[in-house]
């Protein structure tokens, strides 16, 4: 993907900028120990793009920062260090660099670390949001959108049935806000999300979907919890519906032309 | 064939042709029964005497098996070893035999045991296959006890039932990865193993399936 100035890096900082919004609201509201979060996970993340570098002769991605983000801001609180250390480095050499850098990995790197957490570690307290935090995620996903780095189908795929699902009273409030959050932040990746338009949309209907079942049936999950698991499982759809997508209009295109 | 020395057809298969690394032959024992490393050394020892009991017995009668029934014959034999086994593990280790499940039955159909019977055995005279499937028992094995031990450390912070790591509920500091336990970290970390094999030994690196598109094309 090089087409003038659109590379890989130009991708990653806007999507970065994208998140300014969110970023903020976070670490407003979380002040000192938030920061020390991201200060941690931003190490991690950058030590393992350089190690990859030196090694592998892979690129670093600005695109680790976002990875930290999603990390700081959704991982479990009381872990200790050890447990943050190894979750991140799980989940960005397993989830991303293994696979090349940023860009071929299969799943986004933050959600692999947050599931690897959740996981590994049963029993951990997930993090609550207050409510102007889910605010700032509506402009992240309109400049998300209109940088055109955010799959504006999968976001509205989402939306469609969880905004219903809550006015209908099928999920309660922070579970919204929750998973709000983890779709802008985690599920609306342009690598890891589908890349067709039918499958985009079935991919944010899968994700909101998964949402409220967990938020129905799985009583004793926080609402970060059942969205992050959410995020992994459609992550994991994502290539299948874009599979599901391209043999549609293959059939469509032979019915046509014979 | 021939040139190989017995030394070599013994430690060959310890690394440079491991049945688990390289081959990726006898997987679901390998995922299923290295949650402690108790469990993981009584399965690599009932399938190396597996696989060294039958490995003898076809090689002797390597002439006589017809080839048009030879997999039966060779699960036929391997079976009654298998049984054999169980048996022994039944009668002297019930409590290890309850925990080993079904994966003691389930080495008649394990495919190192019927790979190197099919492949190696039935080929070579009886001395050189049972140095053969001694050796690639111990590579077996070897894998198998490196992962039992990673997992019931990180897993459970013990080896062997003693505890090695104090963890928090004894008030030491080391909290327990549940993940270790479960089935998906014995896929990591055989991908890791087998990682770390292939960057010490780039000769077992398999060449790459398609070729990845030159970035250079992509831009005219």
């Amino acid at each position: 993907m090089i087409r003038g100035l659109w590379d890989r890096e130009t991708v990653a900082l806007l999507l970065l900028a994208a998140l300014m919004p969110v970023a903020s609201a976070w670490l407003w509201f979380g002040g000192t120990e938030a920061l020390l979060r991201l200060l941690l996970t931003l190490t991690v993340s950058g030590i393992w793009h350089f190690v990859f570098m030196i090694v592998r002769a892979q690129p670093p991605s600005f695109a680790g920062a976002i990875t930290a983000l999603g990390v700081a801001m959704f991982a479990p609180q009381d872990l200790g260090l050890v447990a943050m250390l190894l979750g991140i480095s799980f989940g960005t050499v397993m989830g991303e660099l293994v696979f090349g850098g940023w860009g071929r990995n299969v799943l986004n790197p933050a959600t692999v670390t947050l599931a690897f957490l959740g996981f590994g570690y049963p029993g951990v307290s997930w993090p609550d949001f207050l409510l102007p935090i889910a605010w700032a995620a509506i402009p992240t996903a309109a400049l998300g959108v209109i940088f055109g780095v955010m799959p504006v189908r999968v976001i509205l795929g989402a939306v469609v049935i969880l905004m219903p699902a809550w006015a209908l009273g099928l999920q309660s409030q922070p579970a919204l806000v929750g998973a709000g959050l983890v779709l802008v932040v985690l599920v609306s990746d342009p690598v890891a999300s589908a890349s067709t338009r039918l499958g985009g949309w079935l991919n944010g209907l899968t994700y909101g979907a998964l949402v409220v079942l967990f938020a129905i049936h799985w009583t004793d999950a926080a609402a970060v919890q059942l969205a992050v698991s959410a995020a992994l499982l459609a992550g994991l759809a994502a290539p299948l519906l874009d599979e599901i997508a391209i043999t549609l209009w293959i059939a469509r295109r032979t019915g046509r032309h014979g | 064939m021939a040139t190989r020395t017995y030394l070599q057809t013994l430690t060959d298969p310890l690394i440079r042709q491991n049945p688990v690394t390289l081959q990726i032959l006898g997987l679901c024992s390998a995922l299923a029964v290295t949650t402690s490393l108790a469990v993981a050394l009584t399965m690599s020892a009932a399938l190396t005497a597996v696989l060294v009991l039958s490995a003898g017995p076809i090689s002797l009668i390597r002439r006589h098996i017809p080839d048009s029934i030879r997999l039966i014959v060779q699960i036929i034999i391997v079976a009654s070893m298998v049984i054999v086994i169980d048996q022994i593990l039944q009668a002297y280790f019930f409590e290890l035999s309850q925990s080993l499940s079904v994966f003691v039955s389930l080495i008649t159909t394990n495919c190192l045991v019927l790979g190197r019977t099919e492949g190696f055995a039935r080929h070579n005279p009886p001395f050189r296959a049972l140095v053969d499937a001694f050796g690639n028992g111990l590579g077996y094995s070897l894998i198998l006890i490196l992962m039992g031990s990673l997992r019931e450390v990180f897993g459970a912070g013990k080896l062997l039932g003693f505890q090695v790591l104090p963890t928090v509920d004894q008030g030491g500091w080391f909290t327990p990865l549940n993940l270790m336990l479960l089935a998906p970290a014995a896929f990591f970390m055989l991908g890791l193993i087998v990682w770390a094999i292939r960057s010490i030994l780039p000769e077992q690196v398999e060449p790459l399936d398609h070729a990845p598109p030159n970035a250079e094309r992509l831009v005219d």
